[in-house]
């Protein structure tokens, strides 16, 4: 026999489980990724622990790594802050969509379930809502907690054993096709495809004070996508 | 930057993310994000992506007389193939990185 609190208990666990599940194709690529930021911390002269603390206090690979080099190269502390969070303002569209899902649960769980907001959570769990399955908000804190752990695990990783790869490897180069790895699906379209296109072009011909480059690229790019997308609406099909 | 300073950097942006993720999950989802500011989020990702990804395929420093270095190039585009293609950054990763070090062993 079984009271609904106890069979309710049991759809979150297993609820929980299949979402740590479902990490498991993503987990090589968070890995490699997570180990790559730690290393680039600990290289651009981070101490261990400020190394670490990027990784789980900021938790967003994009962001530590753009904070990483404006440490490396020396820009004011409020140029840091203020180009790291725009990098992660996508997180405020995420947000808003979970929300609906997260209308019954308690303050301690939404605010573990924003802590825990990662691109890949979000991917996963929203293809998971569009399949109308009811036991959302379980089945991503199942796979978001199994993201943070294997992100600081590589992390730690990373700040230990990068200073031991030889220089003349390139491992450098590892970080632009990270990145190069999460731009490339993005590229559906033209408007997106400009957006890039002008933000590189900025930050290779451009050069402004106080490090502001990547900050100017963002608002160039985005102002080339929203202007194609409007003087050419074919630009985004389906928006 | 003195260590207390690097500290409060990282938990300024630290706190500003946290902010960011919890918003609307804290308002418990009344409300939606205004058209013109999704439009502005959406385009930004890639904007900033190419932005951090550019300059690591020159040559020198960047400005208006930057050169590009060849197998950084051929590396990436390689990189950005199989990234399109097959969606995997982790085979985008071992692709890139063969064609740069065998480019650069030549």
């Amino acid at each position: 026999m079984t009271t609904p609190d106890r069979d309710s208990s049991i759809a979150r666990n297993q609820a929980f489980l299949a979402g740590a599940r479902a990490c498991l194709p993503l987990s090589p690529g968070v890995l490699l990724f997570g180990m790559v930021c730690g290393a680039a911390a600990a290289g651009a002269g981070l101490t261990p622990g400020q190394s670490f603390a990027l990784s789980w206090m900021v938790f967003a690979g994009s962001s530590q790594i753009v904070a990483t080099q404006l440490f490396s190269v020396g820009a004011p502390a409020w140029v840091i802050v203020l180009t790291g969070w725009i990098v992660n303002l996508r997180f405020m569209m995420y947000s808003a969509t979970l929300a609906q899902q997260f209308r019954g649960e308690s303050a301690r769980v939404r605010w573990l379930a924003g802590y825990l907001l990662t691109d890949q959570a979000f991917a996963v769990t929203l293809a998971r809502v569009l399949d109308s399955r009811r036991d959302i908000p379980w089945f991503y804190l199942g796979i978001a907690a199994t993201l943070w752990l294997l992100w600081q695990v590589a992390s730690l990783g990373g700040i230990y054993l990068g200073a031991r790869v030889p220089a003349n490897w390139s491992m450098d180069f590892v970080i632009a096709l990270t990145f190069i790895g999460v731009l490339a699906p993005l590229l559906r379209d033209r408007a997106m495809a400009a957006a890039a296109v002008s933000g590189g072009l900025t930050s290779v011909f451009l050069v402004l004070p106080l490090k502001l480059n990547l900050m100017a690229a963002a608002c160039i790019g985005a102002a080339v996508g929203i202007g194609m997308e409007t003087l050419w609406p074919k630009s985004r099909p389906g928006a | 930057m003195a260590e207390i300073a690097t500290w409060g950097v990282i938990a300024a942006l630290g706190v500003a993310t946290f902010a960011t993720r919890l918003s609307f999950l804290a308002l418990l989802g009344e409300g939606e994000l205004p058209r013109w500011l999704r439009r502005i989020l959406h385009y930004v990702p890639p904007a900033i992506l190419a932005a951090i990804i550019a300059p690591q395929l020159l040559a020198g420093a960047p400005g208006l007389g930057a050169s590009f270095d060849g197998p950084r190039c051929a590396a990436a585009l390689a990189g950005f193939a199989v990234a399109y293609f097959t969606r995997s950054t982790f085979a985008s990763i071992a692709v890139g990185m063969a064609v740069l070090w065998g480019l650069t062993l030549l």
